[in-house]
């Protein structure tokens, strides 16, 4: 009874959030088309912290760690992108054709470049840390995280970098009722729904997916039945680098800035989006990063943009206390 | 028995080597100019470690991961700047209340609320006591990691309303002054001894610094070896266990949490004193990760591993980068090996690479506890070891 | 046991202070010792203000390295301070920039401090110099409450920064007041009936804000809103579209995201006139291959900044100016500096020319302030013929208006602010 209440209830709530400003609005004479907007905005800002959201979801589940540096993971794979705009002579002019393919290869970089990234990390900062207190490798998350943003600083300078627009992210490509979708929205979705299928496909069907469930349950266990944790992990780590590597390309065309300091905010939001969901819980993770894209906007616009990070964490508040184990998530063993 | 033997088995002894830093640390100011850079920066270094030995309490003896710290600290600094300033400039009809301040104050500053370093102490003592019990409360049911969310939600929601203050208006008077900080706070006023001036002499800065730190040391000793401390060491080894030997969680929980705010309310409240100003840029969660790096690199759970933790990243953040590694001959080496930046530019790399190094080379923490390193060594026995060590 | 101790210490080092309380170069106007005198700059010199801070070095530089570093028999030593630190990067840092303020307190061959970059750092370290009589010029601040309690500014402002009762900072940039009304103004000619302001809610950004706001209600423009932004958003989509104007103000720096600000609020709103002032007044804002607004958003934004074009300067017949253009390109190869360069040149040769104006007596930080606040007058400068007031304020009203073409900042025409 109380686990329905505490579900729905906050789901409830959720979507009180929206609706009552649809209400006002259809009340004030303005239709729904500036909620419909709040909405798209919304899902497509959603579906770049899904991603996000997916690689601190694996990488806790399996090994318990809030891997601070994730954030920064990401905000290496946007750098990365753009820096391959100009190798691969990608501008503003480049015809159709050329910019899907050169796209795709930089998709593809770049998320190598992440995914390999993070596999380094894990190597080097980690794994020495098996063992160690729970809170150590915390730390050195922490370090690796304020290393990479330096790395950043390095590469692109200290202040936020606009980038060019290449494929003209804000303009309208069809209107639904006074509800724009814009080329960014369609992009954002697009690459993320795939990623997202393949990657479940994969961690329920594959061998390696299976592993990594074991592991997850009991480490011990899954070494005793002749799995190989190291490697398991590692693939884990590799997983939560290559969406991260996607969600810095979709990031780049969709913003159209780079900052050093953006893979930082938004490690935060994706992390929150991940709890949200219930961490450990790959549905979750994108569930969250949906509805906090939602929030954002929906507050953004009506609350003051100055307001939003609070209102986001208020949410999240409510939710750690009425069902700790995040709206979709089981129960586990910290969130009895 | 020799004389020394005595003086080795005396009560006292073991506190020996303590008393001598003390005393040490106590002269320094002494040696130095009056405004000495070096000792402004052991200034910022003690308030750390009050606020990291705050932090410790709930971190390292409750075991709750908070990663909201920061709130506290910005509700110290508040309460200086409500407390001792002219924020509040049309209280008591513009007439200003002065309770214990300085005939300087009372003319310079005749609005607002202006009261002794003492009363903001203990009015920061009991906001920080509050909150953190406030905060504390909705995670009573959590364990774990997802205590460390809620918290690091709460600090993120208090930093927007330090930050957004100037737009939360109650009754004509503003609740911070955001980004535009609350400027200038009043000097360091104490009774009997008169009020002290930032801008001519630390060295009084220092003393007060170092005398909090002290009596929140002989608290944290107390704290920690009382009924209470047993209780919060029992619950961080094994809720359920804990509370079938009969401590009551929610209390204990809640002290944990309220005791630990309250350091850093004191740090707070003196920081934004010693700074001049309290502006809502301080109050970032990277305050709350540094704070728990101090803790978790001195020995979770140490006191005096917390101490030294704190002096040490302190020191690395004011003094080694900017003061000793930036410098031409180490910027010279990095040129050489064809690196093409100074120490300058890469501070924040260096802060992460020193974390990362200390960190795997000494896992446990630089002076850990000794209950720890018997865990650590010997074990506890079967699964719990397992789950509590596993990364 | 130990707490004893420290008050028994404690008392010891109240009688030891008592005696040797020598002040070092604490004294309210003291003389500089010797013949080697020291500039401190202090600036953010990490994190997202970084470019903006080393472009006034560079011009700081150039103006002191143009005196040979000397004035009369003294040596000139320059000392650039950062006041951000790793934690708190891209603005003052409150602790660090009292360390600055009080290591040049220290320091008796200290004769002016150039800073802060920020108006809120230097709400700072003002008192802090302001007690040790020692001249500031700030490149940079605007903050009305720094020198006048003027509209705009909090109570008890200004007083409260100037514990020692006189005067001792000055500033190079007219103070928000004449930017807001020389934006309000801009507008108002173009034909905005309803204007919409985002701030960044630094001192600067939320201050110039309510000015723009109170000179636009002056002029019977509509303010519509005046709305904070928040630096780590990923983007102001939907703020944007809450818009209903038909010009819009970003009272922000660059480094407050204020790019995106302007590239969403363009997007948002395709009608909509786009105004922005000096805090977005460099190549990494204007000039899309620097990272800045995209070509077509620049067609659309117009810049306020304090400073007149080589041309204009040439009309007013003012030569300081032009001598300034050709060394600037001669030493960085740069032909149209970033006005942040061109305050940072100001700022130090105002120090320098104050120094000379003293003579002998430029180790006398009293004579220098008296010089400095009280007969600085006339002076032909690069940014235009200036007095410095009573309150340290410069006299010049002229703004100059830019447009964006092409990357750059291109004068368009000076701004006489009604109001």
């Amino acid at each position: 009874m109380w686990d329905f209440i505490s579900k729905y209830g906050l789901i409830a709530l959720l979507v009180a959030f929206p609706l009552t400003y649809a209400i006002i609005d259809v009340a004030g004479g303005e239709g729904l088309s500036r909620i419909g907007n709040n909405l798209v905005a919304g899902l497509s800002n959603g579906a770049i912290w899904a991603l996000i959201a997916l690689g601190y979801t694996l990488v806790y589940g399996i090994i318990e760690l809030i891997n601070f540096a994730h954030g920064e993971v990401f905000m290496i794979g946007s750098f990365t992108a753009f820096a391959l705009y100009s190798v691969l002579g990608l501008t503003l002019v480049t015809g159709p054709l050329g910019l899907v393919l050169g796209l795709l290869v930089v998709l593809v970089l770049s998320m190598l470049v992440s995914g390999s990234l993070n596999v380094m990390i894990e190597r080097v900062a980690y794994r020495p840390l098996r063992g160690a207190p729970k809170l150590a490798p915390l730390i050195t998350a922490v370090g690796v995280s304020f290393i990479l943003q330096n790395v950043g600083i390095l590469w692109f300078g200290s202040s936020q970098k606009g980038i060019p627009d290449l494929i003209r992210a804000q303009q309208e490509l069809f209107n639904i009722g006074g509800v724009e979708v814009s080329r960014a929205d369609v992009l954002a979705v697009v690459v993320t729904i795939p990623l997202v299928y393949l990657l479940t496909a994969f961690v329920n069907r594959s061998r390696l997916g299976k592993a990594m469930r074991a592991t997850a349950q009991d480490p011990e266990a899954a070494r005793l039945m002749g799995i190989n944790v190291d490697t398991t992990i590692s693939v884990t780590f590799l997983l939560g680098g290559l969406l991260a590597g996607a969600a810095g390309l979709i990031y780049a065309l969709y913003q159209t800035n780079v900052w050093y300091f953006q893979g930082f905010t938004a490690g935060l939001i994706a992390f929150t989006a991940a709890v949200m969901g219930g961490i450990g819980n790959l549905r979750g993770a994108v569930l969250g990063g949906l509805i906090i894209g939602i929030i954002q906007q929906i507050s953004d616009n009506r609350i003051g943009n100055e307001w939003t990070p609070a209102v986001v964490f208020a949410y999240l508040v409510l939710i750690m206390v009425f069902r700790p184990q995040g709206l979709i998530g089981e129960e586990t063993r910290e969130a009895g | 028995m020799s004389k020394l033997a005595e003086l080795r088995n005396a009560r006292w002894a073991p506190w020996m080597p303590a008393i001598i830093a003390v005393v040490a640390v106590a002269l320094f100011p002494l040696f130095r100019p009056p405004l000495d850079a070096t000792m402004s920066d052991v200034i910022q270094a003690l308030a750390y470690v009050v606020m990291a030995l705050g932090l410790n309490i709930v971190v390292g003896f409750a075991g709750l991961l908070d990663l909201g710290y920061v709130a506290f600290y910005a509700f110290g600094a508040l309460a200086a700047g409500w407390f001792a300033s002219d924020h509040f400039s049309k209280v008591n009809g513009g007439e200003g209340v002065h309770i214990g301040v300085s005939d300087f104050v009372q003319t310079a500053f005749p609005q607002g609320i202006h009261v002794s370093f003492l009363l903001i102490v203990i009015g920061a003592i009991l906001v920080t006591a509050l909150a953190g019990a406030v905060i504390g409360l909705p995670t009573l049911r959590l364990r774990g990691d997802y205590i460390a969310i809620v918290t690091l939600a709460f600090g993120e929601i208090i930093s927007r309303f330090a930050a957004n203050g100037d737009s939360v208006i109650i009754k004509g008077y503003a609740l911070s002054n955001g980004r535009e900080s609350i400027s200038p706070i009043d000097q360091l006023n104490l009774p009997l001894v008169g009020e002290f001036d930032s801008a001519t002499n630390l060295r009084f800065y220092f003393w007060t610094a170092l005398a909090l730190v002290l009596v929140v040391l002989f608290v944290n000793f107390r704290v920690r070896d009382s009924r209470l401390g047993r209780a919060w060491i029992a619950l961080r080894e094994d809720e359920v266990a804990a509370a079938s030997m009969g401590v009551p969680l929610v209390r204990t929980k809640l002290t944990a949490y309220a005791i630990g705010a309250t350091f850093g309310g004191i740090a707070g409240a003196f920081l934004g004193v010693y700074n001049n100003s309290v502006n809502a840029n301080q109050f970032q969660f990277g305050i709350s990760i540094f704070l728990l790096s101090m803790v978790i690199l001195g020995g979770l759970g140490s006191i005096w591993g917390v101490v030294i933790g704190a002096t040490l990243l302190s020191f690395v953040n004011t003094f080694l980068i900017p003061d000793v590694l930036d410098k031409g001959s180490f910027n010279d080496l990095l040129s050489n090996v064809g690196l093409d930046f100074t120490f300058g530019e890469v501070k924040f790399g260096v802060f992460g690479f020193i974390l990362v190094l200390m960190m795997v080379l000494r896992p446990q923490g630089l002076l850990p506890e000794r209950r720890r390193t018997a865990e650590l060594t010997q074990g506890v026995g079967g699964d719990e070891a397992i789950v509590e060590t596993r990364a | 046991m130990a707490v004893l101790c420290l008050f028994g210490v404690l008392a010891l080092g109240l009688a030891a202070c008592g005696e040797e309380d020598e002040g070092g170069g604490g004294s309210s106007g003291g003389k500089a010792q010797g013949t080697e005198l020291t500039i401190y700059s202090s600036l953010p010199l990490q994190g997202t203000s970084k470019e903006q801070s080393e472009a006034v070095i560079d011009g700081e530089m150039l103006a002191l390295q143009q005196a040979g570093n000397k004035i009369g028999k003294y040596t000139i030593k320059y000392v650039s301070l950062d006041d951000s630190t790793a934690q708190n990067p891209g603005t003052a840092d409150e602790a660090q920039t009292a360390d600055n303020a009080r290591k040049a307190v220290q320091d008796p061959t200290t004769i002016f401090y150039l800073g802060e970059f920020n108006s809120g750092g230097t709400k700072v370290s003002l008192p802090i110099l302001n007690k040790a009589g020692i001249p500031q010029i700030s490149p940079s601040n605007t903050a009305v409450g720094l020198t006048t309690d003027e509209p705009g500014a909090d109570p008890g402002e200004p007083d409260k920064y100037y514990p020692a009762g006189t005067r001792t900072y000055a500033r190079i940039v007219p103070k928000d007041t004449i930017q807001g009304a020389a934006l309000a103004t801009t507008m108002q000619e173009d034909g905005c009936k309803t204007v919409h302001i985002f701030n960044d809610k630094t001192t600067y950004g939320a201050g110039l804000g309510r000015n723009v706001e109170n000179s636009a209600k002056e002029l019977g423009l509509e303010v519509t809103g005046n709305d904070g932004t928040d630096r780590n958003a990923p983007n102001y989509r939907s703020l944007a579209e809450g818009i209903k104007a038909d010009c819009f103000v970003g009272s922000g720096v660059t480094g407050e995201n204020y790019i995106q600000v302007f590239k969403d609020v363009a997007a948002a709103n395709p009608d909509i006139k786009l105004y922005g002032p000096d805090g977005v007044a460099e190549a990494a804002f204007t000039d899309p291959k620097e990272g800045g607004i995209p070509a077509d958003v620049g067609a659309r934004t117009k810049v306020t900044v304090a400073t007149l074009s080589p041309e204009e300067f040439e009309k007013q017949g003012i030569e300081e100016a032009e001598s300034f253009f050709s060394a600037f390109e001669e030493e960085y190869g740069i032909a149209k500096p970033d006005p942040y360069a061109i305050y940072g040149y100001e700022t130090m040769k105002l120090a320098l020319d104050t120094l000379k104006a003293v003579g002998d007596k430029a180790n006398d930080r009293k004579a220098v302030v008296d010089q400095l606040i009280n007969n600085t007058k006339g002076r032909k400068s690069v940014l235009g013929t200036y007095d410095i007031d009573e309150n340290g304020d410069t006299t010049l009203t002229d703004y100059g208006l830019y447009t964006i073409d092409g990357g750059e900042l291109t004068f368009d025409k000076v701004i006489k602010a009604k109001g």
